[in-house]
């Protein structure tokens, strides 16, 4: 009851002009630097926080979370429309978003990833809400044998995405996992696969990386197979918005990932990116058409943006109930409260119980604003589809450049991004999926370094002894084998 | 273990590249004049991937080992035995027809250009600068694609020009390239 009625005196915080501008113009914000390929959720946060210096602590933190949750959403925009997710996790959203474009129907696409991500985001506030403290105990409890379970788990998303071409998924994902042991070893300090170029000391930066793979490659294949002329573009009045029952229809696909995004967000250093391959996962895995997946099933795109949209509340767990920043924008978020004089943890809850539940009114209610804004937006966002295609892929090879430019200024970056733009596309021609490689960017480092601690910490035989990490690979191995074995399965009853 | 110190850098490691380069070539050239022609890309890309493993694996093996339980190379050569026996799998799928012909390709000069056009735009960025480089960019790629509707393209130049120096240069703090002409003329 006392909680209900903090959470109800947090709402009365927000009945004032200054905090409602302070989330609209977040929200805003937050979209547009999501839907920028180069600008991540935290590079958002982080670029506001010098903003904030003369606002009241609760006015910039709830300015800050506002952009984090939007920014988390408006990167499904450009991977819906265009194929250029503005954010590492909107790879998985653009699976099914972009082909429901190429479709005609992008109105769905942006509708349901709309939808979702504010449904999921809200789910994700509510466990934040009433579980952070348990279950943020519960987070930073686990092993490092735990953590490298966990990493696994998330790679075998690989088997099922893979689909027939599991092999060529699955060596993606260790080229991912292997572009990401480049540079200098975090725990011995060795520089490993340099080849005496400085630039790569801290190897090849995600965002770049994700940006030449997924847009880039997609603007060469573009230009390669010559689909410019009008009769290939999208009719923007042919262009379908989902209906109630369109949503309906998802609510238990919403509904799982968005519990399943808020517990992988409160596992600091796992974030929205494993989230979305997860949920994404597991949609196809409980859905009665799993063929559909990747070719614009609207299950794929609702679970990829619930799950991520989900984490943004996670990750608020472990950062509220104990202080520990579990996300780069997390992290960003300590040093925007430490401006303040505010120390995340168990002691703001006793000392401003004012600045947490003005906080988690914020969450739900920029989620809602964002509902509003995204709906009015969506209508202009779909136009981008039938901008010739002559004129749109030469501005978003533009919009790729200064993305990976913006985010070290780096020119490396730059050339990073052209560089995996056409291995991409030489890849995707001959079947190997990009999005293994993400996959094995994003997982590489938690895979690694938790193994090694591990295994510093206990030997090799550790990750058999302790049950979650046991269970979690038995879990892997599972979802390893089953699509491998229902594809199996599915190629010998077409050749019977 | 000499050996692989010797490949793993200077003259040796040259020597291998040349070496794993030129049996890539030889590969490519004896597909395409078998029988397997039309899997010539399914063959060669896993062949590329196994050089890559080997170029790789050489460097991981000589990386200095400190007397850890788990050293710096040990998680690499985990996905470096992954790489080689997924791309051995390929191979033996690509060679025994298992695999889909390869796709036939388009219009691959028109790619060829636009990807050296932007490798340019790149260079040309350091030296002119964001602006104007991108200008000359953006006419050129619509005009190369046969776009030929002046007033969109100036435009719509103009407009991204605009958006690209308020939302990145004014609002985010991004320092957009000057280019080195500029600098040395402005200072």
């Amino acid at each position: 009851m006392e909680l209900l009625a903090n959470l109800f005196q947090g709402f009365g915080y927000l009945a004032g002009v200054q905090p409602i501008i302070a989330i609209v113009a977040g929200v805003i914000l937050g979209i547009l630097a999501g839907a920028m390929p180069g600008l991540s959720p935290s590079m958002g946060v982080a670029l506001l926080v010098p903003f904030t210096y003369g606002m009241s602590p609760q006015i910039a933190l709830i300015l800050l979370v506002s952009i984090y949750i939007a920014a988390n959403y408006g990167g499904s925009i450009t991977a819906v429309t265009i194929n250029t997710p503005g954010t590492p996790s909107a790879v998985v959203t653009s699976f099914d978003g972009y082909p429901l474009t190429q479709q005609g129907k992008a109105g769905i696409g942006l509708g349901i990833s709309l939808v979702s991500s504010t449904v999921g985001g809200i789910i994700g506030t509510i466990i934040l809400i009433f579980f952070s403290v348990p279950l943020a105990r519960m987070a930073v409890k686990l092993h490092p044998a735990e953590y490298f379970a966990l990493a696994i788990f998330g790679l075998t998303t690989v088997a099922s995405l893979g689909g027939k071409n599991w092999p060529k998924a699955f060596l993606a994902a260790m080229l991912g996992l292997l572009i990401n042991t480049i540079g200098i070893d975090p725990i011995s300090g060795v520089k490993r696969f340099t080849f005496g170029t400085y630039r790569l000391f801290d190897g090849f930066a995600l965002i770049p990386a994700l940006i030449g793979l997924f847009a880039l490659s997609e603007v060469f294949t573009r230009i390669e197979e010559s689909k410019l002329e009008k009769d290939a573009e999208t009719k923007y009045e042919k262009t379908q918005w989902p209906t109630l029952m369109d949503y309906w229809k998802l609510k238990f696909t919403i509904a799982r990932s968005s519990i399943l995004g808020t517990l992988i967000g409160i596992f600091p250093g796992a974030g929205a990116t494993i989230a979305a391959f997860l949920s994404y996962d597991l949609a196809k895995e409980f859905s009665k058409e799993p063929d559909t997946f990747g070719k614009g099933n609207p299950n794929g795109v609702a679970a990829a943006e619930a799950a991520n949209s989900s984490s943004v509340g996670g990750a608020l767990v472990p950062l509220l109930a104990l202080g520990i920043p579990g996300s780069a924008s997390t992290a960003v978020l300590v040093g925007a409260l430490m401006i303040h004089d505010l120390v995340p943890g168990p002691l703001l809850f006793v000392e401003r119980p004012d600045i947490i539940y003005s906080l988690f009114a914020a969450l739900l209610i920029a989620n809602i604003v964002m509902l509003g804004l995204g709906l009015f937006g969506a209508r202009l966002w779909v136009k981008v589809t039938v901008i010739p295609k002559k004129i749109l892929l030469p501005a978003i090879l533009a919009i790729s450049i200064i993305g990976s430019f913006s985010v070290n200024y780096s020119f490396f970056d730059v050339a990073t991004c052209i560089g995996f733009g056409i291995a991409g596309w030489i890849l995707k021609k001959y079947g190997y999926p990009g999005a293994p490689i993400v996959l094995g960017m994003v997982l590489g480092k938690l895979a690694e370094t938790n193994f090694r601690r591990a295994v510093i910490m206990g030997g090799y035989e550790i990750f058999f002894t302790r049950p979650i990490s046991l269970i979690l690979l038995i879990l892997a191995l599972l979802s390893f084998g089953i699509p491998l074995y229902q594809t199996s399965k599915a190629n010998k009853k077409t050749k019977a | 273990m000499e050996l692989i110190k010797f490949l793993g850098k200077g003259t040796g490691f040259m020597v291998l590249l040349a070496v794993l380069a030129a049996i890539l070539v030889l590969v490519t050239l004896l597909i395409l004049k078998s029988s397997k022609r039309k899997y010539a890309g399914r063959i060669v890309i896993p062949v590329f991937f196994m050089e890559i493993a080997v170029l790789f694996g050489i460097q991981a093996l000589g990386f200095p080992d400190r007397g850890d339980e788990v050293g710096p190379g040990v998680v690499p050569g985990l996905w470096l035995i992954g790489i080689f026996g997924f791309s051995v799998l390929l191979l033996i799928r690509g060679l025994s027809g298992k695999e889909e012909e390869d796709p036939p390709w388009g219009k691959i000069g028109k790619v060829t250009v636009f990807m050296v056009m932007t490798i340019l735009y790149l260079f040309i960025m350091q030296i002119i600068g964001y602006y104007l480089a991108t200008i000359i960019y953006l006419i050129f790629g619509m005009y190369y694609l046969s776009y030929r509707n002046w007033r969109v393209m100036l435009s719509m130049t103009a407009g991204w020009i605009l958006f690209s120096y308020f939302a990145f240069y004014r609002l985010l703090y991004v320092p957009l390239p000057r280019g080195i002409l500029f600098e040395w003329i402005f200072g």
